[in-house]
Order: C-alpha cells, then sequence, then structure tokens
C-alpha cells in the first residue's frame, strides 16, 4: 500500500485510489514520438490529444478498451521581446545624417506574428531630439545597416513576420540637428507590437491565433520597447598667432632686415576628430615671405604645391595639417622678412 | 470552490456515463482535461480555479481526469488503466503518487523515483517529470459491478 499524500490545490483525486493498492502489471501501451520543444513553447494551433486505456479481466477472459479522446487546441500567446544591439552609445557630430542605431526584435510568443514597429525620436531625459529619417529591416541579416539592400520598412506594408523563437535586427536611421554641443545624448527608442493586438496580459482575441485558436496577450503585453542612444562628440578650434622678430643686430626690433618669424598654434578640444584642418595666414603687407620657410610640427614645408601639406602661392601660406583628434595641437610657422 | 468543481466533474461523469458503451464491455472509460486558472476575486485575493479548456497557452497547468465505471453486471479484475502523455505536455505529478510510469514509450515502467536515465555521455541521471511518457495505475482490487471512480493527473502545456 502507497501511503497517501497531502492534497493538492485543487484538491481532487485524493481520495480515488483509498480503495486501491498498487500491484505490478505490465500493459502494452503505444510509443510516443516526441517533438522539439519552441523556447516559445508548444506550436500554436497544436492539437493535445488525450486519451487513455484500460484492461481488465472478465470471467470471459481479458478485455482491452479505449476513453474517448480529448483534443484541446494550443492557443497563440501573444509575445515580443526587443533590445538595444548597440554596445554602447553611437556617436554623431552636429549636422550628421543617417545616425544608425541597431535593435533586435523577437518572437517570444508560440506562433507565426507581424510585428509593427515605430521610432521615437522625442524621448524625454535626454539632451537633444534628433530627426527621423527611417526605420530599415536587416533583410540579409548581417546586423549591418546596407543602403539599397536592407528593406526600408513601411508601417502596414512589410512589418517583419517571425516566426516563433525567431528574431530580426531593426535599424533606425537619424539625423543630428546643428544645435547639439559636445558630450549631449538622444534616447532613440523602438517600438514593437504585434499586430494581432496588444494590451494586458491574459487580454484574448478570439479566434485570431494561428492555427485557429485564440490569441492570448502574453506577459511582455505583446509589445516592447527598447532605447539607444546617439552621444554628440563636438570639436572646437582656437588658433592663436604669436611673432618673434630678430634684427640683423641679434636683437629683436622691427627693422629693414629683420626676420619675422610667425607662429600658429590650432587647438583641437571637445572630443572626436577634428577633420581636415587647414591653416593658412596672408603675409602681412610691408613684409616678404621668406622663401621655403612654412614648417608644420618643425617639419619643413616646400613652397610648392605638391606631395608635401603646406605651399605659399604668392600672397599666403597654407598647410593642410589633416584630421586632428581633441586634444591635440599642430603648430605651423613660417618666416617674413621686413625690406 | 472544492465542491463545485466536484460537482462539476460529477456532472460530466453522468454525462460521460449516458455515452452508449459497446455491448460487449461492461466497463465504461472517459477522459477530460481542465485547464487552472488564476482569477483576482472582487476582494483582490487570487484563486486558482479549474476550467474548460477555452483558451490554453504554453506553461498553463492542466489537469486530466479519466473516469472509470463498471456498468455491467459482472466484476472486473485486473484493471489497469494507461494514459499515453500527449507529447506536448509535461507531466506535473499526481497528488496520490500511485501511478507507475515510462520514461521509454511505455516499454518499460516504474517509480519515477527509481528510474535512471543515461545521458549521451553514458552517465546516469535521475527520471524527472519531463522524461515521463507514459502513465499508468495498477487497481489490483476487483471493481465490481456499478464501482467506478476517477484517476487524476497534472501536467503542463509546454
Amino acid at each position: 500500500m502507497i501511503a497517501k499524500v497531502a492534497p493538492n490545490r485543487t484538491a481532487l483525486g485524493c481520495r480515488i485510489f483509498s480503495w486501491y493498492s498498487l500491484c505490478a502489471l505490465v500493459a502494452a501501451a503505444p510509443f510516443l514520438t516526441f517533438e522539439a520543444a519552441h523556447a516559445a513553447g508548444t506550436l500554436a494551433g497544436t492539437d493535445i490529444q488525450n486519451i487513455a486505456s484500460a484492461t481488465y479481466e472478465t470471467p470471459s477472459g481479458p478485455v482491452t478498451i479505449d476513453s474517448n479522446t480529448v483534443v484541446i487546441k494550443v492557443d497563440e500567446l501573444l509575445d515580443v521581446t526587443t533590445i538595444s544591439s548597440d554596445p554602447g552609445d553611437v556617436l554623431t557630430s552636429p549636422g550628421t545624417s543617417g545616425n544608425i542605431l541597431t535593435y533586435r526584435v523577437s518572437n517570444t510568443g508560440n506562433g507565426s506574428e507581424a510585428f509593427a514597429l515605430t521610432a521615437n525620436v522625442s524621448n524625454g531625459g535626454d539632451d537633444f531630439d534628433p530627426t527621423f529619417q527611417q526605420i530599415a529591416i536587416d533583410t540579409n541579416s548581417n546586423g549591418v545597416y546596407d543602403a539599397g539592400i536592407d528593406d526600408i520598412y513601411v508601417a502596414g506594408t512589410n512589418d517583419p513576420v517571425l516566426n516563433p523563437d525567431q528574431s530580426v535586427n531593426v535599424f533606425v536611421i537619424t539625423s543630428t540637428p546643428a544645435g547639439p554641443a559636445n558630450g549631449d545624448r538622444a534616447n532613440v527608442s523602438l517600438l514593437a507590437v504585434a499586430v494581432t493586438g496588444s494590451g494586458a496580459p491574459g487580454t484574448s482575441f478570439a479566434g485570431a491565433g494561428q492555427g485557429g485558436g485564440d490569441a492570448v496577450v502574453g506577459t511582455t503585453g505583446a509589445d516592447s520597447t527598447a532605447s539607444g542612444f546617439l552621444a554628440v562628440q563636438a570639436t572646437t578650434l582656437t588658433l592663436v598667432k604669436s611673432a618673434t622678430i630678430l634684427d640683423p643686430f641679434g636683437g629683436n626690433r622691427p627693422v629693414p632686415g629683420s626676420v619675422v618669424t610667425y607662429s600658429l598654434v590650432a587647438t583641437v578640444s571637445g572630443s572626436g576628430l577634428l577633420n581636415n584642418l587647414v591653416i593658412t595666414d596672408p603675409i602681412p603687407s610691408g613684409s616678404q615671405y621668406q622663401a621655403a620657410s612654412i614648417t608644420l610640427e618643425a617639419a619643413s614645408l616646400t613652397d610648392a604645391v605638391d606631395a608635401d601639406a603646406g605651399n605659399y602661392n604668392g600672397t599666403r601660406i597654407s598647410v593642410a595639417a589633416g584630421n586632428v583628434p581633441a586634444g591635440q595641437t599642430r603648430t605651423v610657422t613660417f618666416k617674413v622678412t621686413i625690406p | 470552490m472544492n465542491n463545485l468543481l466536484l460537482k462539476t466533474l460529477l456532472g460530466l461523469a453522468a454525462v460521460f456515463s449516458t455515452v452508449a458503451a459497446f455491448a460487449a464491455t461492461p466497463l465504461q472509460l472517459s477522459s477530460d482535461v481542465f485547464v487552472e486558472k488564476t482569477v483576482v476575486r472582487a476582494d483582490g485575493r487570487k484563486s486558482v480555479v479549474l476550467e474548460k479548456p477555452n483558451i490554453v497557452t504554453p506553461g498553463d497547468n492542466l489537469v486530466f481526469v479519466v473516469s472509470y465505471k463498471n456498468v455491467g453486471n459482472t466484476t472486473a479484475s485486473d484493471f489497469v488503466v494507461t494514459n499515453p502523455l500527449p507529447s506536448a505536455v509535461l507531466f506535473n505529478g499526481t497528488s496520490d503518487r500511485l501511478e507507475v510510469v515510462s520514461i521509454d514509450g511505455g516499454k518499460s515502467w516504474g517509480i519515477l523515483g527509481n528510474l535512471r536515465v543515461v545521458k549521451g555521455d553514458g552517465t546516469v541521471r535521475p527520471a524527472l517529470h519531463s522524461d515521463v511518457t507514459h502513465l499508468k495505475w495498477n487497481l489490483n482490487q476487483p471493481l465490481t459491478a456499478g464501482a467506478g471512480g476517477k484517476i487524476i493527473f497534472r501536467g503542463i502545456v509546454k
């Protein structure tokens, strides 16, 4: 005799076997094959069929009977999860277009489902609002936005349809206005909503589920939002010019024959990179440019327009200092003589 | 709630007992499934109720009820009930633990705690609820004319 145990929550069946005890008998039973279980659970529309069979002895011999078959259909659970795929802030700069923020939308329900996507560039609590350009679907699933290859999302037209456990990368493309300062951040969020319906968990939509059953909102509410962030990197440039004079007598007076060395120091501050810094300076009237006197970071440059960064065109010197990271300086010098 | 539940089940049993059985079979066997739903009552307390399975989603708790009754006029002995577990259902135990289970599609049987699963690397682990493929109840008392009962087990929709 097997000891009886405490009743369960439904308080059913505790007494059912009180008349019986257990013995060892073997009965044949059909073999069942098991489907691979999804993380999202049994596929919507699957029928759960239960049938019991019994064997017993009668005076006229053994008998086997089957019960009725109970069939219940698994309904569709509507669930979605959106996450930001960017490892950190995506860098931008004032006036830049084509900022790409990447998200991943996953169908965590148990049926094939379409999801409507909405981007919000006007979230509170951040420093600026970028301008929305478009949403793109990572058609070739490489995680990188490929203009012309990845489909541009049009709500209601190409809502991504995801199977249970399937995910898709979504890009939200924005532009940065001219105003934001270095370090300003913008919150850009992506909302994915099950097209069949969303709302409070447990809300059901009769007959709307895959496979003919109902659709039921799961724990995610069948909608999910994730935020990605843009961070502005802005540089500021200051240019300081100074002059030193060497007169023919070893002093520093501006007399005929004196050589004036001008020094231009460009300082890049802020963060990021200043692109294509070009420093130019006209030769002061009443002075003569001293040939081949241009230097950049103490390295001599020729006067001709050629492979090196500097040139003199008869009225001004010009030095292309290239891309300069914030925090660095570039120093250009040139010399003139006082006639 | 329990009384209501019992009445519901008894009512269902009455329905089943009106279903004509094979003339030669003095025993009736019927199967039914209920789903447990948590409802929030007016006073804010939650209670678990059994419902007909109108809406069933993964993770739901199911209660399977197998009713049997000897409707003949002779005694049946060595009464054995077998219930293959539907593939989308994870066995979640019984309240009385009088069942024996199979984890190999009904080839061999035992009490769950005594069964072992050989893993791919040759090591052995105890069988779990998730391994169960079939359930069986052996009732070694004769089922006299007019006698009957119910078997109840629980499952979770995978």
